[in-house]
């Protein structure tokens, strides 16, 4: 059923103790990485999660996968909180979930063969000792568009976008319902950018595959996503659907983000004005009161630096942050 | 679809190219041919002399270099050429063996250590610090003292004590190898430490070990030597270099060869180790791909 | 307004021999910028846009590279063939270069306001207090908070974004006439890109200081610069206003490149396209065109003799024998 949900977080969070001390390791502060975040991603959809370095996405990504064992929160898929399960409890889930990996170069073991990483789901999970096994990453490497008499080469001898469809033919061995995809385009130069995004579009197509695409590529994430959500130091910002977001982006953040992508063509960006944010983007060991936004915000108005704004609902599935809105002000007890 | 072609370079695994950075690398191939001429002689030799190491000749002791003694006699008339070769067996096998003993303690303990982490991390690590922290040639003079003098315990002494830097580098290794993506993958297909370990970590951790035992080698050798000059090495009659140099030493005005031969040849074995371990190094490391 | 270019590279080349073979990193390159004028040199990996900025700077290793032919005219002097110690003068001077990753490119045991005041006291024989204050004064230019203060700190004390507006302070401190930025925001976000280009702008247009500007990213360039130059396994392979790049491209591959890109602008395509193929290998270039393999226009000819640069309009040159004027209209 396209509309059932396979993968669902509540209120996620995961914390860095930083700790100090010699001895005894004292915990001197907290690094927010994730802060509170829910969503619910259907069976092959594509859920776009962008934001900037230190927002959190990589790390939410990993939590999703119990890489990371969230401090508080649920994940939840095929009916179990992934949260609580052991490692053990948690290996036969894992031929669902997968990885696609931002560095085509270092997420392969130098040491193996194409067909050893290919097939190394396989191997773990013992599927290795019968004949479909070489079928089937003969198979795979087909899919991904790669040449079988590459099947023996090692990872050096691939170009960056060959590593990155190897990857790719790897994460589809054990036919996942779902893929956290981190940023898999940036790393590899821009005219191989189009046959990868391609490649998982069809893949998607094909296999109904759900995929969480991390990225900070708004352009891509725009092609490639059905929903959105923008995150930042921790926080989702908003979360609505690919058009929606695109042409009324609701909170300022997302609206400043659009507006610095520059567009390959220069009639329109002289008649552009773009939105320039002031200051960085701060630490998410200390993150600013209320909105976290807020300092760097141009709609910024007084309740903003005490009041945390909620993630609402303001119709149509178009979820926002922002205290503009009277959806997002907290509910008094 | 379209089929990715490939370009037209040679296959080559990384072991080949690394092979063929090493031959490029003269002094290394040198010294890599010197070990394996002594070796190849250690082992034929017996086959051939007319002499053995332990047989004494009165009637000719002290002689210099001539056409029936190739390298001259000792004190006792036995051939010096021939107690050379038997000594090189024993400074090879020593430097081999010890460092059987080194990987056997010092892989798994280092990858424990470093796949582990936390207490076990740190125990092992305090355990290793306390080790090093001791002057080796003493700890190895004190074992050898506790366990006796027959060849096999000199291997066990040395390598009882030098498997420590092995143990830090692989742990090393292995801390970063952790944090590399490829292991992270396969912690999401469901692999679990030793899995991740045995297949991931410690072949990935070869190269710098193996440069490590390569330099390992002639410490041993030299230990070995140390402790036979202070009269506590391998028991005779079985021939050590250092040995050789502590008897040549009370002649060594009237028979200074006795001295100097062994002495070059434990320079000769050390320096040829030396540059074959310094050629792995260039050869193995990564970096210097380009 | 002098007519001649700033900064002209005639015929430019430069190898690096490896153990594998010769990769032509460069080979034969021509580019010049204006006095004020902002150019950007676009192109993937290893196309060789950085290799040709650092042979204009003379920063190539040699071995294993080497500058093979060419010339660079500074202000109508070869700097090619200057003597070591006269480039210094110009490095820092009258050249300066932003790097990409300014950890690296920044002294991490020095704090900033000595990296700034040591180029003040080479090259402006400004020194002590009077040379500090100038320090101060650039990082203020550059939009650093409290730079009084951050002045003594050490380059791993700023945030990236921070720290490449440090960069571009040092860049600027002896007010060069040009700049050579390679790469200068890939590693910081979007709206931290945004803002260090438009300071970069900024400081250009005040200043009057040609730019260099070196990315694969198409965004940028159509935004900042005047003139484009398309670069591809170490070939020129198109150059031409900015306009007429982006709105008659002529090249297949810049037609590729620019079809390639998602547009935020345009309506969603259901499907992109993509180059197909693989990014050349250096060392083993094919004979004739270099991008032959990959071209969809590719015919016989092109596979024989490297094409010509033809002029396709005025002022907008193209390296391909079916360059035709409006081949594909944006």
């Amino acid at each position: 059923m396209k509309n059932e949900v396979i993968i669902e977080i509540k209120n996620l969070t995961k914390y860095f103790p930083l700790t100090s001390g010699l001895i005894r390791q004292k915990k001197v502060a907290e690094l927010r990485a994730v802060d509170g975040v829910s969503f619910a991603i259907h069976r092959g959809e594509t859920l776009g999660l962008v934001g900037e370095s230190g927002c959190g996405k990589t790390t939410l990504g990993k939590c999703l996968l119990q890489l990371y064992r969230a401090t508080s929160g649920q994940v939840l898929f095929d009916g179990k909180d992934l949260c609580q399960l052991s490692n053990k409890e948690l290996r036969p889930l894992r031929r669902n979930l997968q990885l696609i990996f931002q560095d085509p170069y270092d997420s392969l073991d130098p040491r193996f063969t194409a067909s050893d990483i290919i097939g190394e789901p396989m191997r773990i999970h013992n599927m290795h000792r019968t004949p479909a096994y070489q079928k089937r990453i003969d198979e795979l490497i087909n899919i991904v568009g790669l040449s079988p008499y590459m099947a023996d080469r090692y990872p050096h001898e691939f170009s960056g976008g060959q590593r990155q469809r190897l990857g790719i033919a790897r994460a589809l061995a054990l036919q996942p319902g779902f893929i956290v995809c981190d940023e898999p385009i940036s790393a590899l130069d821009v005219s191989i950018q189009a046959q990868i995004i391609n490649l998982l579009d069809d893949l998607r197509e094909k296999f109904g595959i759900a995929y969480l695409f991390i990225s900070h590529d708004l352009a891509v994430v725009r092609h490639i996503s059905d929903r959105v959500a923008v995150m930042y130091l921790g926080k989702l910002m908003e979360v609505a659907d690919r058009d929606s977001l695109y042409e009324s982006p609701l909170h300022p953040y997302t609206q400043a983000l659009l507006s610095a992508v520059p567009i390959p063509d220069p009639t329109v960006e002289k008649k552009r004005n773009i939105i320039i944010l002031k200051g960085e983007v701060p630490s998410p060991i200390n993150p600013p009161a209320g909105c976290v936004f807020h300092p760097r915000c141009f709609k910024v108005y007084e309740p903003c630096p005490t009041t945390v704004p909620q993630l609402a609902d303001i119709g149509g599935g178009h979820q926002v942050a922002c205290l503009h809105y009277p959806n997002s002000w907290p509910k008094s007890e | 679809m379209t089929v990715i072609t490939d370009t037209v370079r040679p296959h080559r695994s990384l072991w080949g190219d690394a092979f063929i950075r090493l031959r490029r690398n003269r002094l290394a191939v040198t010294g890599g041919v010197i070990i394996l001429l002594i070796a190849l002689t250690t082992i034929i030799y017996p086959f051939f002399s007319r002499y053995d190491f332990a047989s004494q000749d009165l009637n000719a002791i002290l002689q210099s270099p001539s056409m029936k003694h190739f390298l001259g006699t000792d004190e006792l008339g036995r051939d010096v050429f021939t107690r050379l070769i038997y000594g090189a067996r024993t400074s090879l096998s020593v430097g081999i063996f010890t460092q059987l003993i080194v990987l056997g303690i010092g892989l798994p303990l280092g990858a424990i250590s470093g796949a582990a982490g936390g207490r076990a991390d740190n125990l092992i690590m305090r355990f290793v610090d306390v080790i090093y922290a001791f002057p080796d040639l003493l700890l190895i003079i004190l074992l050898r003292a506790i366990l006796g003098g027959s060849i096999y315990m000199i291997f066990l002494a040395i390598g009882l004590v030098s498997w420590v830097n092995v143990a830090r580098l692989v742990r090393g290794q292995t801390l970063a190898l952790k944090q590399r993506d490829f292991v992270t993958a396969a912690r999401v297909f469901g692999g679990f430490g030793s899995y991740i370990t045995t297949r991931h970590l410690l072949p990935n951790s070869l190269g710098p070990v193996i440069v490590a035992v390569t330099f390992n080698i002639p410490r041993a050798i030299f230990a070995e030597a140390a402790l036979a000059y202070i009269g506590i090495g391998v028991k005779p009659p079985t021939p050590s270099w250092g040995a050789m140099i502590r008897d040549g030493n009370n002649v060594i005005f009237a028979a200074p060869h006795l001295v100097l031969f062994p002495a070059i040849a434990i320079g000769i074995l050390m320096l040829s180790f030396t540059f074959l371990g310094d050629g792995l190094r260039d050869a193995l490391d990564p970096r210097l791909r380009r | 307004m002098s007519d001649k270019p700033l900064l002209e590279v005639r015929n430019l080349s430069t190898y690096f021999y490896t153990q594998d073979g010769i990769v032509k990193a460069v080979d034969g390159v021509s580019y010049a910028v204006d006095r004020g004028e902002t150019i950007a040199l676009v192109g993937e990996s290893g196309c060789g846009k950085t290799v040709s900025a650092l042979s204009i700077l003379r920063l190539i290793p040699e071995p294993p590279g080497k500058i093979a032919s060419g010339e660079i005219l500074f202000d109508g002097i070869d700097i090619l063939t200057l003597p070591k110690d006269r480039m210094l003068d110009i490095r820092g001077d009258r050249i300066a270069m932003i790097f990409q990753e300014p950890l690296t490119a920044l002294n991490p045991v020095l704090t900033i306001g000595l990296q700034i005041t040591e180029a003040l006291e080479r090259h402006r024989n400004m020194h002590g207090a009077v040379a500090l204050e100038e320090a101060i004064r650039l990082l203020k230019i550059v939009g650093i908070p409290q730079p009084d203060q951050r002045v003594k700190d050490y380059p791993h004390q700023f945030s990236g974004g921070m720290r490449q507006r440090a960069m571009i302070a040092l860049a600027i401190s002896c007010e060069p006439e040009l700049i050579i930025a390679d790469e200068p925001t890939t590693v910081v976000d979007v709206t931290i890109q945004a803002q260090l280009l438009e300071l970069i702008r900024g400081i250009t247009e005040k200043l009057n200081t040609a730019l260099i500007l070196i990315t694969h990213n198409l965004g940028i360039v159509a935004r900042y610069a005047h003139r484009v130059y398309v670069m591809y396994a170490g070939h020129i392979i198109e150059h031409g206003s900015s306009q007429d790049i982006y709105h008659h491209p002529c090249h297949p591959y810049t037609i590729g490149l620019l079809a390639s890109v998602p547009r935020l602008d345009e309506p969603r395509k259901t499907r992109l396209q993509p180059i197909e193929g693989q990014p050349p290998d250096l060392i083993q270039l094919p004979p004739g065109c270099a991008f032959g393999p990959r071209c969809s226009y590719v015919i016989d000819a092109c596979r024989q003799a490297a094409p010509p640069m033809t002029e396709v309009s005025p002022g907008h040159y193209a390296a391909c024998r079916l360059a035709v004027p409006d081949r594909k209209q944006s």
